[in-house]
């Protein structure tokens, strides 16, 4: 039965790969400007150096060879030679990726708490006080987008208060995380209002359950009810929310890196578009891809370890 | 000696409704004592406090007295500990009471192990014995199951072992088995009735069913908005009802018991030729990895015109099935299905088809909740299917038609333009009834269509049905799990078990003299109140 879904997930997995990777590979030839101009910009190449650099770069074969020798380069790791730094594409990421994947974790974490926590404090004071309060701030929260959310963060507690650094990533374990907290702060605000709404939609509904009712009337105390019957019965819903998060996540690493001067993945995206360095493109938009869809493919796995229904393939109820 | 003394309790709403208006009612030790009334009654409410379970904010006066301490008046450290040891309860349905992302052991042993402290092993030991009690097959093997694995009997019989492991002195069980087949129905009762008498506990019995009030229980309390009615011995309430409520709701039960003299009906017209005919109908649902579901094998059923033909069997049988390959919103594997004589094959796909089956049937679902459009009044929603069927009318015209229809079922023009919301039930399906003959197709079907409305309402639209049937020999075909309203408006009956017709003959013959063995168990495992002098 695992085995099963296993197996089925990896196929439908490789199929939205592939797709995906043709789709980011050919919308290049829609695109305007030639790579060859912005490789000898500032020159009058001569048309002897124009054939070499097209030569080299393979960029006389058909599309679809190129997009073939681009797969089959993946495969053994190699994606390309970097227009812009003359180096392999695989280092110019790699050299950005941890910093960038610190970024993202650190996000998530703190959406996941506070969204989880607030939602839960909202559910179980619905239609009061507290629960007004929470779902107002976190509304306002998530209309903060992560450019001015970064801007008010550097003027007030990097410049006003000077407790963080505006700029860099830092060195070493405790630096990094120092240097990464106002970036990963600026990408979670907009997104706790999502964890937080659907936290105290869900758990309203397990709350309005009779199963809820049935635990309370075998006298067992409310927190023990509010744990065992009522958070864990919501998580389904936000586990899956979580899932398609990352993508938002990834996406406001362009905007928050650029305004902190990281120098991790999101900025070099940004960079390589202006650029026009097609290879880093491609192989960042692809890994944005493939990271996105890997992680669903995983929320989906482990649905049944929440939810022994999912299992038995029944849905609903 | 009396567990139970509720005396003078009335209940508000923070908007200062009041829901209960002064309840008294008590139940001695081994005794049990059935609360009867329609939804909206206060006898879930009346149950619940006695729980201590009230809507958040609500406030309430008089004595809930429980071995002579106030439940209402608990601190709530003595609240949780008497939830635990001293009363408990059952609810109704087991799927929605249990919860399906734990384990059966879990359900059984979390107010032990975590509100009383007792070791895993101990815990598991009083459920491995409670289960047992209420007759599980393999207690063991159950610690270990989802509900989702388990029957809804079986389910129930889970709650029931959960309220039974704190050894309560007093079980208040609230409709415990309305959501159940008849048949499993009767297997509660029974496990019911033999851990109230090993354990010498009180039982508070909460139904709508005045059969099952009156067959289970000593004494009967009758509710009515938020009052108690009529109080006395269950058989006297049932046979001598003195107040004009308590009457008028022993007259709107249906009951499967035939009086001596009683003969069938016959039939509203003279029967005529046959109107839908199916011949050797079979469907089988084949899920990926189980085992394949058979709703129906060969079922070969004739209405003549003017007939009502009614399909009796429980969940699963097929029966809605059946409804919905006559209708069209189901595929039939083989046979054949005809109307007027004329094949109706499989689903319609073309818009015309669609329109002609819809001429050739109708039908009236179970919850008028949902098959109502909310935003549509219900003259809208009859006057769209006359637009639809009869393009060509004027809008004036059509008005005047939807008006006529919905008089013919019994709504007012002022309920005409309500919106669903502001209808009761009852009215609903009125609207629901009316839709479905404005088309004026040859054949009516109705799958459980009074099932989710309350006794006196249900009579009502029976009423509706057979004025109907009477003024325009209306043929129709009723699906039903409830052998007393079949009795009601069809002469004729199949019974369905597992996809197959068990048996046809005619309605009071089925409940008089049944031939196949599982109607004699379907006809048995109705409660029924022993009438001195009768014939069952």
């Amino acid at each position: 039965m695992i085995i099963r879904r296993v197996v089925g997930k990896l196929g439908s997995l490789t199929l939205t790969l592939v797709l995906a990777s043709a789709l980011i590979f050919f919308s290049r030839f829609m695109v305007p400007g030639d790579p060859v101009s912005f490789l000898l910009r500032g020159r009058q190449p001569s048309p002897e150096a124009i054939a070499a650099v097209t030569e080299q770069f393979g960029l006389n074969l058909p599309p679809w060879e190129q997009y073939l020798r681009w797969i089959g380069g993946m495969f053994q790791g190699d994606f390309g030679r970097s227009l812009q730094f003359r180096d392999e594409v695989s280092t110019v990421i790699g050299d950005r990726l941890p910093v960038t994947l610190g970024l993202v974790a650190l996000a998530a974490v703190m959406i996941l708490v506070t969204g989880i926590v607030a939602g839960t404090i909202a559910a179980l004071n619905r239609g009061r006080l507290p629960d007004r309060l929470i779902l107002t701030v976190l509304t306002a929260l998530g209309a903060i987008p992560p450019f001015v959310g970064a801007i008010i963060l550097i003027a007030v507690f990097a410049v006003q208060l000077n407790w963080f650094p505006a700029f860099g990533s830092g060195d070493g374990f405790f630096d990094t995380i120092h240097h990464l907290i106002l970036p990963s702060v600026a990408m979670a605000i907009s997104f706790i209002v999502l964890i937080g709404k659907i936290t105290r939609m869900s758990m309203v509904e397990q709350l309005g359950r009779e199963h809820v009712q049935v635990a309370t009337s075998r006298g067992l105390k409310p927190l023990t009810v509010v744990r065992r019957h009522v958070f864990r019965n919501a998580l389904g819903p936000i586990f899956t929310v979580s899932g398609l998060l990352i993508a938002g996540l990834l996406v406001s690493t362009a905007i928050v890196e650029s305004a902190f001067g990281i120098a991790g993945v999101g900025s070099l995206l940004v960079q390589s578009v202006n650029r026009l360095d097609f290879p880093v493109v491609q192989a960042i938009v692809l890994l944005v891809v493939a990271a996105f869809v890997i992680v669903n493919a995983i929320v989906d796995l482990l649905q049944p370890l929440i939810d022994p229904r999912a299992a038995a393939g029944e849905a609903g109820r | 000696m009396t567990l139970l003394e509720i005396s003078g309790l009335t209940l508000d709403l923070p908007n200062g409704k009041r829901l209960l208006h002064g309840i008294d009612l008590t139940v001695s030790v081994g005794e049990t004592v059935a609360l009867v009334g329609e939804s909206g009654s206060g006898k879930s409410l009346t149950a619940q406090s006695v729980l201590g379970l009230l809507p958040s904010g609500a406030q309430t006066s008089g004595q809930v007295l429980v071995e002579g301490s106030d439940v209402l008046t608990m601190k709530p450290p003595e609240l949780l500990a008497y939830r635990r040891s001293t009363a408990a309860m059952v609810f109704q349905d087991p799927r929605a009471g249990i919860n399906p992302m734990r384990t059966i052991g879990d359900h059984l042993t979390e107010a032990l192990r975590l509100g009383e402290g007792w070791s895993v092993a101990r815990a598991r030991e009083r459920a491995i014995e409670v289960l047992a009690a209420v007759d599980m097959p393999r207690p063991h093997d159950h610690l270990r199951q989802y509900p989702h694995e388990l029957s809804g009997g079986m389910l129930q019989r889970v709650m029931i072992a959960g309220a039974l492991a704190g050894s309560p002195r007093l079980l208040v069980c609230d409709e415990p088995t309305t959501a159940l087949d008849v048949t499993t129905q009767a297997q509660i009762l029974r496990v019911l009735a033999e851990q109230r008498d090993k354990r010498s506990m009180g039982l508070l019995f909460i139904t709508h069913d005045l059969n099952l009030a009156a067959s289970l229980c000593d004494r009967v309390y009758v509710m009515n908005d938020g009052r108690v009615g009529e109080e006395g011995p269950a058989r006297q309430v049932f046979l001598n009802p003195e107040t004009a409520y308590a009457r008028r709701l022993v007259a709107a039960t249906p009951t499967i018991t035939v009086q001596p003299n009683e003969v069938p009906a016959p039939a509203a017209t003279a029967p005529g030729p046959a109107v839908l005919e199916v011949r050797d109908l079979t469907k089988t649902y084949r899920a990926r990895g189980r085992e394949p579901v058979h709703a129906a094998k060969n079922v070969t059923v004739d209405i003549r015109r003017g007939d009502a033909l009614g399909v009796v069997g429980e969940s699963g049988s097929g029966k809605s099935t059946l409804a919905r390959m006559i209708v069209g919103l189901e595929r039939a594997d083989a046979g054949t299905i005809a109307i007027d004589g004329h094949t109706l094959k499989g689903q319609p796909r073309k818009r015309v088809d669609r329109l002609d089956r819809a001429r050739r049937v109708q039908m009236v679902f179970q919850d008028p909740y949902l098959s109502l459009d909310p935003r549509m009044t219900a003259s809208q929603a009859v006057e769209d299917a006359l637009h639809l069927h009869h393009p060509r009318l004027r809008m004036a015209d059509i008005r005047t038609q939807a008006l006529t229809l919905l008089s013919s079922v019994g709504l007012a023009t002022t309920q005409a333009e309500a919106l669903p919301r502001t209808l009761s039930g009852g009215q609903r399906q009125r609207v629901a009834i009316a839709r479905a003959l404005a088309i004026e197709p040859s054949l009516l079907v109705m799958d459980e269509a009074t099932s989710a409305l309350d006794v006196s309402v249900q009579a009502q639209v029976l009423d509706v049905i057979s004025e109907i049937r009477r003024e325009r020999g209306l043929t129709i075909l009723f699906i039903s799990h409830d052998l007393a309203v079949v009795r009601r408006v069809c002469e004729r009956s199949v019974v369905m078990r597992a996809g197959e017709i068990v048996e046809s003959a005619p309605t009071i013959d089925l409940l008089t003299r049944p031939q196949h063995e599982y109607t004699r168990l379907l006809v048995d495992s109705v409660p029924r109140v022993m009438l001195v002098g009768g014939n069952t």
